[in-house]
């Protein structure tokens, strides 16, 4: 069959062809798919940048469930994150990752951070929440007092889910677009993009772009599903790199409608470590009552993207030994940009061990000696601590919080 | 083409019969039998020591748990132990034969090439399935002997009854054998390539380590997702709170692919091969 069959056979006749074509179609649908995930669209009706703002601040929350990347590139060493054992929010602050998200549109959700054997799982059940690590088997309880709880119950529905959201979170989309937005009308200006496909669905672009020269952000891209007005993708880009988003929170797949019922409940498994954390209800003003009072109220200097925020007399050496309640009830939600906000929260350890990592070793490799203290300098944060116990925090350049210290 | 269908049988069984009856490949399967045997032992003896509840994956929670020693010993073997027992014997498929002179004593049979490689390939598939199925009820056996079987405590946190966590190691098993499939088309057509059978056997399991390591290079994350390691350990998703079945589709196309490619390259050079031994 082989032996003698002539030299020069004809090339269409021999089995060798069966292979070219297979991997040539194997080749093209790998190729054909980036293709149709990513491909720009034209089929929504036109908006102006302000009725896509309205449009979505006025978007009725859905119940969906989904999968989210997020990708940081914020100069940090990648080595640090991946370094760290299993699935930890501390993970966020390098490289991509990936979590799963179901929210049934109210107050009710499940985030979780996947690893490759390990989950770290936030869910948000009603006045009650649990965050889960799977690396360590710890079970953390957030709930209300007993005061609070019956203050609680006289609330609004609006107010209760307001009050109660999000005790402990892990970033999405949705949570990145509303941040970006609440700034919009006094800081930024606003304009829509070309229309695009995220997730499969076809979406607006709205870009966000500061109106001040003094922060690291440049400008926010929001890409908003067509049709829900639910925001899909925040793309948050630095000064410093013109490349790729600084950080990236998108839905790779999303599903709308009600999800199971099992996603949502969530009882301490047998045997793990758990631990109670009682957690103030803000007040009307939206104060944090109780803890913090022992520090001093933060400075803060500049307005919008450009703000920076002072803590005197914060005891960093505490902070470094898992001290949560040295940055309890300060700096709740004054920064200037979300992700810096994030990224701030992420570096204060919220659990007792959960990084599996020393943050003293951390922190010194994390920063750089610099005359006035110690700097960490990201592309979309800088955090100056000064050697007189200082720690000024801005999403703004290292040159200006050196300057100002 | 016109054989009658029982000769493919006939090859069939005769191959899974050669392959089976080695004293080889009864050595490669309790060695791998092993290992979950000698964890649980392990993990019995030091349980109360201070070394108790440590170690990657999930050995850490064998000792709670015995359901857990399947997860636990599948993790130790597929990085490397499962690549190289499948490159073993897949390797050795058809450059075994060309070796010992055989096969050109089966391509005097009534059964095209085509027949002969298709009865190889099934062969090498089943012993990597047996192998993976041997680790999972080695490990059951063992870790209900030894720690008890009981309700699943899931990586999200949730707990599910014995009847579901069975079924989840049951499905954890089934991806991970399935997941050696492409490896199993990549060690085949190598063993066609040659006629000796360890260059074949050593190339199938450097495929696989290398495949690992460049997943783990972060300049090549545009390739990652077509590695042919890269979706292994994805049988994680059945200990998550809802299982995402397209997550373990992706991993089971990727096989797809490979298999389809390499399958039909090893198609291509053994039906056109000179075999003169």
């Amino acid at each position: 069959m082989t032996s003698t069959a002539p030299a020069r056979r004809n090339f269409l006749r021999s089995p060798w062809v069966v292979p070219i074509a297979v991997t040539s179609a194997v080749a093209v649908s790998l190729l054909s798919q980036p293709l149709f995930a990513s491909g720009d669209s034209n089929d929504l009706p036109d908006v102006t940048a302000d009725q896509l703002v309205t449009q979505v601040l006025d978007a009725k929350p859905q119940a969906m469930s989904g999968t989210v990347v997020h990708t940081a590139r914020l100069g940090l060493p990648d080595m640090l994150f991946t370094e760290a054992t299993g699935a930890d929010p501390i993970s966020l602050l390098g490289g991509s990752s990936t979590m799963r998200v179901w929210t049934d549109g109210v107050d009710r959700s499940r985030v979780a951070l996947l690893g490759t054997m390990s989950e770290y799982s936030v869910v948000n059940d009603g006045p009650e929440a649990w965050t889960y690590s799977s690396s360590n088997d710890e079970a953390v309880h957030y709930s209300f007092s007993d005061a609070d709880l019956a203050r609680l119950k006289t609330m609004g529905e609006q107010a209760r889910v307001e009050a109660t959201k999000k005790q402990a979170e892990l970033p999405t989309p949705q949570e990145a677009a509303t941040e970006a937005l609440a700034r919009v009308g006094e800081f930024s200006t606003v304009r829509v993009d070309s229309q695009s496909t995220v997730a499969g669905r076809e979406v607006y672009q709205l870009i966000v772009t500061p109106t001040t020269d003094k922060t690291l952000v440049k400008r926010i891209v929001l890409s908003i599903d067509g049709e829900t007005k639910i925001p899909l993708r925040v793309q948050t880009w630095s000064t410093q790199d013109d490349t790729a988003p600084a950080v990236e929170v998108s839905f790779t797949d999303v599903t709308f409608g009600m999800p199971s019922e099992s996603v949502f409940g969530f009882t301490a498994p047998a045997g793990v470590t758990e631990r109670e954390v009682v957690v103030p209800l803000p007040q009307n003003d939206g104060a944090v009552k109780g803890s913090g009072s022992a520090h001093e109220m933060p400075v803060v200097t500049g307005t919008g993207w450009g703000t920076v925020v002072e803590f005197k007399d914060l005891d960093v050496a505490a902070l470094l030994a898992k001290d949560p309640s040295a940055m309890t009830g300060s700096g709740e939600r004054i920064i200037g940009s979300e992700e810096a906000q994030k990224m701030l929260e992420e570096f204060v350890p919220e659990h007792s061990d959960g990084s599996g990592m020393d943050m003293g070793v951390l922190y010194d490799q994390l920063t750089t000696k610099v005359p006035e203290g110690r700097l960490l300098s990201t592309t979309l944060l800088s955090i100056l601590v000064t050697n007189d116990g200082r720690v000024l925090v801005g999403a703004v350049p290292a040159e200006t919080l050196r300057a100002m210290a | 083409m016109s054989h009658a269908r029982g000769s493919f049988g006939r090859q069939l069984r005769s191959d899974l019969r050669l392959l089976f009856g080695r004293p080889r490949t009864i050595a490669l399967l309790a060695g791998l039998a092993a290992v979950p045997l000698l964890l649980a032992i392990v993990l019995f003896v030091a349980q109360n020591s201070g070394m108790a509840g440590q170690g990657p994956g999930f050995i850490g929670r064998v000792t709670g748990n015995g359901l857990f020693l399947v997860i636990a010993a599948l993790f130790l073997c597929l990085p490397f132990l499962l690549p190289l027992t499948v490159g073993i014997t897949a390797g050795d498929a058809i450059a075994g034969e060309a070796q010992t002179g055989t096969l050109r004593y089966l391509l005097t049979l009534p059964s095209s090439r085509s027949r002969l490689l298709a009865s190889k390939a099934l062969a090498s598939l089943a012993f990597a399935m047996a192998a993976v199925l041997l680790i999972a009820a080695v490990a059951l056996a063992s870790g209900g002997a030894f720690f008890g079987l009981t309700d699943m405590t899931l990586l999200s946190g949730s707990t599910v009854g014995l009847a579901e966590g069975m079924g989840r190691m049951f499905g954890v098993a089934l991806y991970v054998a399935l997941s050696l499939t492409g490896l199993v088309a990549v060690g085949l057509f190598f063993s066609t390539l040659t006629e000796v059978p360890v260059g074949a056997m050593a190339a199938t399991t450097i495929v696989a380590v290398v495949s690992s390591v460049l997943d783990t290079l972060p300049q090549l994350a545009a390739i990652h997702p077509y590695l042919l390691t890269h979706h292994w350990f994805d049988f994680a998703e059945f200990l998550r709170v809802e299982v995402n079945w397209s997550v373990l589709g992706s991993g089971m196309l990727v096989q797809l692919g490979w298999v389809a490619i390499f399958l039909s390259l090893a198609w291509g050079r053994f039906t056109t091969a000179d075999v003169t031994s």
